[in-house]
């Protein structure tokens, strides 16, 4: 009898999630194992050429990485050639890269001085570990600040005050604007010369600061894009906190109350171990968020200037899409793919040993 | 609680694992639908009645970005399927320009790969070597009628040629020349030449932009469109710079090899002199919006034929289009411009080929230049036009058109989407401030990369 109904369970289980698992089936198991197969391909978007089968070319492409000295230019006395800034003249890492066939294909990354030599790291697609860095950057900042953002504005907009949640609706407006809508007006803002955001800087600081050149600049485009993310995604992450300010049941506040607690104190001894699964939640969603970068990139620096806020997604889409080169695209994919999974089977040993202690 | 709490983490867990894969698995933009075609009833209907009547339809897709230019296709379009009752066309109009990684270009890649492409569409010329090598184009020598092609200028089918065959009919060439505003110029005691013949020399034009600098309340000497970002405008507008210092992309004798061509010393050259433009304070990097030369904060503009109509109506009798100047070997200016093609698994390529026969009437290629400013790519056309013949306000485009030692076409190879993004890549980077010569060889490195990717591209 108990067996019976059992697979009862069990059957209206499989009905109740086949329309979910078809669905995932189509749009991304198979792609998934279509992306595999054709990363050891050099297959092409449009193209008369034959597809070829390749190997392990692509991962080859995306992976090589080395780090070679660079020699310095000598002169007649053999001594080491210095410019009138007294500086060593070194050889360009791209003569010296075509100078010895070992390392063909291969191109700069950048290069550095270091324990009084020169060095370069030279790899055969730079712009993906550029775009790998970025990524994790872009993900380690915007984490912390939207999980920290998110949570002041839901409990600013959690108080009992009259027309308060005309804050809220404001508050959640930018997150669900389209975002070409919303990264084209930030463009305006971030202008050089005439954007809100400098002459703000400029006045409210007496003019010391006054000039940043935000998406112009290699230094601060990666920064920009960050914080209009912030001003985007923190509406979203305020409401899901706002649900879970919302669950905590009022007594509990009353009882720090009559505890004597102070309000920092109720925050950090009551509010956040009561939102623990609503963090856990928002540090998840979030970091899905972060590596998933492209629209505001797309739109605002389509990944200039110099690479500097090149994205994994971008880069493929790039690759793939654009330069047309799918069976490529589809083996940065797959690593991104392996780099993601050993990212979150360690957050997932974090929060399972934060279980155990508790 | 605790089993909850685990619960929740599985869930998350897996969510983030997909959401992963979904990340992961190459991302194709989806190609915007074509517009669906109206149901022919003919299942009610008798069907002997219906299929001598009912009209084929026939599918368009047209590059956004222009209003005036969709409004004018448009209304063509209403026109022609008002004209006859054989065809009915439907248009479909893309955001994004030419440049890979717009809109417009993706979306036709995704439908050449989908198999939904429409029967008819635009492209940018340098494009269609690239349509034309993968093989979604259909020729068009067999389809074009014979007095259409003797119509249309020698110079221009040239362009559109590919392997020998014509995939591209185009109503215009483009323009590109300096817009001037006149009494700036004058107040500035310049030279304003009124022919290609007696253009600015290299040093002439150099004096110009440091006279102009200032003088009747403008901020800066030339306006540059840099709001339009790095895309095809950097290298449909700034090549001429490289090409009249004697410099060039790619090796064009053998299309194997741009290094020490895009890299190469005189492209070096007059890329430094185009970056000082911006050291000198000549221009900004960085305008606010489309409006610079008409709100006069510029005396000069960098400017493609299609701004000449808001130009011409902001400054009116000021306004004066300059031809291109000596960039240091000779004058130099690009061609080339969007046109149409038809697709190799269009079911109706007669009635896509009857619309482009109706749009190229004299009167309706008029009707098209007289609101974008173009050149008239026909005789027939040219000859009524008050714009283009001698004398007339935009006559100094044709001008330059005439001339094969100014006039360029751009790189004339299917390698030219990864030439164009690896050039305006650098070139955005070296304006923000990067290192020349290393730009312009990772754009070199870039460029020979793909070429070998694709074989050099073979022809078949």
């Amino acid at each position: 009898m108990k067996k019976q109904g059992y697979s009862q369970d069990n059957f209206f289980g499989w009905l109740m999630s086949s329309p979910a698992l078809l669905l995932l089936t189509i749009f991304v198991i198979i792609p998934l194992v279509m992306g595999l197969g054709w990363s050891f391909t050099n297959k092409r978007l449009i193209s008369p050429l034959p597809t070829e089968y390749i190997g392990l070319k692509n991962y080859d492409s995306i992976l090589a990485i080395k780090l070679i000295p660079i020699d310095p230019i000598l002169d007649e006395n053999g001594k080491p050639q210095i410019d009138e800034k007294g500086n060593i003249q070194y050889f360009r890492v791209r003569d010296v890269i075509r100078a010895n066939p070992k390392y063909q294909d291969f191109r700069l990354y950048t290069e550095f001085n270091a324990f009084g030599n020169h060095f370069g790291i030279i790899a055969k697609d730079p712009d993906f570990y550029r775009a790998l860095i970025n990524t994790t950057l872009y993900v380690l900042m915007i984490v912390p600040a939207i999980g920290i953002i998110s949570l002041l504005l839901a409990l600013l907009v959690n108080q009992r005050i009259w027309g308060v949640s005309i804050f809220r609706v404001l508050y959640f407006i930018p997150s669900i604007t389209s975002i070409s809508v919303t990264s084209v007006v930030w463009m305006f803002l971030y202008n050089p010369d005439q954007g809100l955001i400098n002459q703000l800087l400029q006045k409210i600081s007496f003019g010391a600061f006054g000039f940043s050149p935000w998406l112009q600049s290699a230094d601060t485009a990666l920064l920009a894009i960050i914080l209009y993310t912030i001003w985007q995604a923190s509406g979203l992450f305020m409401v899901i906190f706002l649900g879970g300010l919302q669950d905590i049941p009022e007594d509990t506040y009353e009882a720090a109350k009559i505890d004597g607690a102070n309000p920092f104190q109720t925050l950090l001894y009551v509010v956040i171990p009561q939102l623990r699964n609503t963090i856990i939640y928002v540090v998840i969603t979030s970091s899905i968020l972060g590596f998933r970068l492209f629209t505001q990139v797309d739109v605002m620096t389509k990944g200039g200037p110099e690479g500097s806020t090149l994205t994994l997604m971008m880069h493929t889409v790039n690759e793939g899409f654009r330069n047309q080169k799918i069976g490529y695209a589809s083996a940065i994919s797959i690593v991104f793919f392996i780099f993601i999974l050993i990212l979150t089977f360690t957050q997932r040993k974090i929060f399972k040993s934060e279980n155990v202690l508790e | 609680m605790n089993k909850r709490l685990a619960l929740v983490i599985r869930f998350c867990v897996l969510t983030l694992f997909v959401a992963s894969i979904a990340a992961c698995s190459p991302a194709v933009t989806q190609a915007p639908e074509v517009t669906e075609a109206p149901v022919v009833t003919e299942a009610i209907l008798p069907t002997d009645i219906v299929s001598a009547e009912a009209p084929i339809d026939v599918t368009l897709w047209f590059h956004g970005g222009s209003v005036g230019e969709s409004d004018t296709l448009r209304a063509q379009v209403e026109d022609f399927n008002a004209s006859q009752t054989k065809y009915r066309m439907t248009i479909n109009e893309i955001p994004g320009g030419a440049a890979a990684g717009s809109g417009y270009n993706d979306a036709v890649n995704a439908a050449a790969v989908a198999g939904t492409l429409p029967d008819l569409l635009d492209f940018d010329g340098p494009f269609l070597f690239n349509y034309a090598w993968g093989g979604y184009l259909t020729p068009l020598d067999d389809l074009i009628p014979a007095e259409l092609k003797a119509d249309i200028f020698p110079s221009v089918l040239d362009s559109l040629k590919y392997d020998g065959k014509i995939y591209g009919i185009g109503q215009y060439d483009s323009g590109l020349a300096l817009c001037g505003n006149k009494a700036i110029l004058e107040e500035a005691g310049v030279r304003i030449p009124t022919s290609v013949e007696d253009a600015w020399t290299f040093a002439e034009f150099n004096e110009v932009l440091e006279k102009v600098k200032g003088v009747g309340g403008t901020e800066y000497s030339i306006d540059l469109k840099m709001n339009y970002g790095a895309g095809e405008w950097y290298s449909y507008g700034f090549t001429p710079v490289i090409w009249g210092n004697g410099g060039d992309l790619i090796d064009r004798s053998t299309y194997q090899t741009a290094d020490g061509f895009i890299n190469g010393e005189k492209t070096v050259a007059a890329v430094t002199w185009f970056k000082s433009l911006f050291d000198n304070g000549y221009a900004t990097s960085t305008p606010p919006d489309d409006n610079e030369f008409v709100n006069g904060k510029a005396a000069l503009g960098w400017c493609g034929h299609w701004m000449t109509t808001t130009y011409y109506d902001a400054l009116k009798e000021n306004f004066v289009l300059i031809p291109m100047p000596n960039f240091g070997e000779r004058q130099a200016t690009g061609n080339g411009t969007w046109v149409w093609g038809i697709t190799k698994d269009s079911k109706n390529p007669e009635g896509a080929m009857a619309f482009i026969e109706f749009i190229m009437k004299p009167e309706e290629v008029l009707r098209t230049v007289t609101q974008n400013g173009a050149v008239p790519a026909t005789f027939s056309a040219t000859e009524q036009s008050d714009l283009f013949k001698k004398g007339g306000r935009l006559s100094i485009f044709g001008e330059q058109l005439a001339r094969v030692d100014i006039a360029t076409p751009r790189p004339i190879t299917p390698g030219y989407p990864v030439i164009t993004s690896a050039f305006y890549t650098a070139l955005d980077n070296i304006i923000k401030g990067a290192d020349i010569q290393t730009e312009l060889d990772a754009a070199a490195d870039k460029i020979d990369k793909d070429l070998q990717d694709n074989s050099f591209y073979p022809q078949k």
